[in-house]
């Protein structure tokens, strides 16, 4: 049994009954609860403002799952995964765990009993609240994970992942976070405070994930996914308050290079240009945008509502990579898998790269008062005429170059004649701008509103266990509709 | 796709050292002593030197990415240096599977007597450091980092030495 990371362990006293008992081949007596403490939880805006989406995950229950109550059956969550076998469900009561939780045992269920009260907290010491790595099919359910230096909740390596209903707060470097994993969902969850991304799922090619009903804000980023896509979906959420909003991009600092198609409709994002958030230095390249492929390839980019930004309301940028670490892949190797990438001997090339957006689709979003620009699309040195972007049906008063939805209309051929000049984006000049805008405050001390408590999951106590499934379920995109503003 | 990129990430390194034939597991080498060389190019946190044979001339490097090692397996022949470079923009450490963490290396590490025990931790192997390890003794070195893994999935790496 592994005893790693284990700071102290204090935890309340349950009042809940629990319906299931049975524990299956995997009970066992664990010690009772060492002490205890009770802690306020943060929140604030209750997720369940996010647009409604209903469907449910698509793996059966497992059969026969045997049920680990924490503390009652085991001290400490890390007791209990590592007392858990496939099928388990790890019901952990309220309480403040000073645990750095990792996951090797694939297809269990992680749960607390209240989202709000349930807390892992890393007291700015340990390094991830739970990290998933290897293990496929782990659901993490209702739980709050704070305070950690690096991630909040954590999958990596992973075929078939589920984070539902979580809470990250004021974690070092990202609250959600996917890597390197495929099959997965990431919905009913809030995420705030940290200095990269609120929500990440990178390095998956394709990745069949779904992000859907999150709320992200006073982040660095609200969302990032480096080299990711592939049947990614980021629907019905909330991505306010962070420096940047919703930002897919390539780099060859993480494997399976470039970002491409991730899909994103029915999105609220708005204000943007939070200047005193952590934040690493991208996010600060990229304050004051709401949606912004800084690299990105044939990304779907529909339906979503997007306002009141410094920058650009939805942005087609480059990303400049000083000290790249692989040549820049060519568009006939865009279909090679991930794991195919990962096979192939980088070329470090002589100076940096410039990775531009191209083929990405721009339609039918509502824009306002974006102040940059509703709709854009630069480069830094390519003809932005040759990137194969397009524009269409979409709401807005500026536009940059001014006649972009003229000249790249997904409906016709590109204008490459057509005045790509008038009013067109200078974004050479957020390189500069960017070392005078307000630096990273630090993690652990930045302030931002209290969201108040989160929206529980149904049925905590008594919900059967549903391990993660390989494929995320079917989504009607095309029953999405703009969603209405908020305040 | 060119051809100089087509090279798999299995690769088995020509030897240039005469080899000393000595039968034993990889945690049993006899010496431990610094690389003599550096690379200009990158800061080096630490050099450790496995070796049942000298260091052989060959050298390998290792991109340490956020968050994979790449290659992530690779064949040596003993007396290769592996040059580990952090060309993330995370840190990372690179731990031993028996180790669990940084705190855990610095125990396992000790005062540095032992030549068996290798490994970096994060605060020495940030964005631009390397790590420099000299396999002498054949046998497969597996490794992870414990920010972005487990011993067993995630960010782990293996290198067999020949």
């Amino acid at each position: 049994m592994k005893v790693r990371r284990v700071l102290s362990h204090r935890v309340v006293a349950v009042g809940l009954v629990f319906a299931l008992a049975a524990c299956g081949g995997s009970s066992g007596g664990g010690d009772s609860t060492d002490s205890v403490a009770t802690e306020a939880p943060a929140g604030g805006t209750d997720a369940t403002e996010a647009p409604a989406v209903t469907e449910a995950p698509t793996t059966e229950p497992s059969s026969g799952a045997g049920v680990l109550n924490v503390p009652d059956d085991y001290p400490t969550i890390q007791d209990a995964v590592d007392a858990a076998v496939e099928g388990d469900l790890i019901l952990v009561a309220p309480g403040v765990y000073n645990e750095a939780v990792q996951v090797e045992t694939p297809n269990i269920v992680i749960r607390g009993l209240d989202r709000n009260e349930t807390i892992l907290d890393g007291n700015f010491e340990l390094d991830n609240g739970i990290l998933v790595a290897g293990a496929g099919g782990v659901a993490i359910e209702n739980l709050t994970a704070r305070n950690y230096t690096k991630n909040g909740f954590y999958w990596t390596g992973v075929t078939g992942y589920r984070g539902s209903y979580l809470t990250a707060l004021r974690n070092g470097d990202y609250g959600v976070y996917a890597f390197d994993s495929v099959g997965g969902v990431i919905e009913y969850s809030y995420a705030a405070g940290s200095p990269d991304a609120g929500f990440y799922i990178g390095q998956c090619y394709p990745c069949d994930a779904l992000i859907r009903n999150v709320i992200s804000e006073y982040n660095g980023l609200g969302y990032s996914g480096t080299n990711s896509g592939g049947n990614l979906l980021i629907i019905d959420s909330i991505f306010r308050f962070n420096r940047a909003g919703v930002v897919p991009n390539s780099g060859s600092y993480e494997l399976c290079y470039p970002e491409r198609e991730s899909t994103i409709v029915g999105n609220l994002v708005y204000s943007n240009n939070q200047p005193d958030t952590p934040a690493i230095d991208v996010a600060i390249l990229a304050m004051g945008n709401g949606i912004l492929s800084a690299g990105g390839v044939k990304n779907v980019i529909e339906r979503n509502r997007v306002w009141d930004h410094d920058k650009t309301g939805i942005g087609l940028v480059p990303f400049l990579e000083e000290t790249p670490n692989d040549d820049m892949p060519t568009e006939d190797e865009w279909s090679m898998s991930c794991d195919e990438q990962k096979n192939v001997m980088p070329v470090v090339p002589e100076g940096a790269l410039l990775w531009d957006s191209m083929y990405n689709e721009v339609r039918d979003n509502v824009l306002e008062d974006n102040r940059s620009g509703d709709i854009a699309v630069a480069s830094a040195g390519t003809e932005i005429s040759t990137l194969g972007n397009c524009f269409s049906g979409n709401t807005f008063t500026l536009a940059a170059p001014a006649a972009l939805e003229d000249v790249a209309s997904c409906d016709a051929a590109i204008d490459t004649a057509g005045d790509w000049t008038t009013g067109a984006l200078d974004v050479v000049t957020w390189l500069v701008e960017a070392e005078t805008r307000p630096p990273s405050v630090p993690y652990q001390d930045a302030v931002y509103p209290d969201a108040g408590p989160q929206e529980n999951m149904p049925e905590a106590a008594t919900a059967p266990a549903v391990p993660a499934g390989a494929t995320p379920p079917a989504v009607d995109l095309a029953s999405i509709v703009v969603p209405d503003k908020i305040d | 796709m060119s051809d100089h990129r087509r090279v798999r990430a299995t690769l088995v390194m020509a030897a240039t050292a005469l080899l000393v034939a000595v039968s034993c597991a990889p945690d049993a080498p006899d010496a431990m002593r610094p690389a003599s060389d550096v690379d200009a190019d990158v800061e080096v946190a630490v050099t450790t030197t496995i070796a049942t044979v000298p260091p052989n001339g060959d050298s390998v490097t290792i991109q340490v990415l956020d968050n994979s090692f790449r290659p992530a397996e690779w064949t040596v022949e003993a007396g290769t240096e592996v040059v580990f470079e952090n060309r993330g923009r995370n840190d990372h450490n690179i731990l031993p599977p028996s180790v669990e963490n940084d705190d855990g290396l610095s125990s396992f590490l000790g005062d540095g007597s032992d030549p068996t025990r290798w490994g970096v931790a994060s605060s020495e192997f940030t964005p631009g450091d390397s790590y420099r390890v000299v396999l002498g003794a054949p046998g497969v070195y597996d490794f992870y980092c414990s920010i972005h893994g487990s011993s067993s999935g995630g960010m782990i790496g293996s290198i067999t030495v020949e």
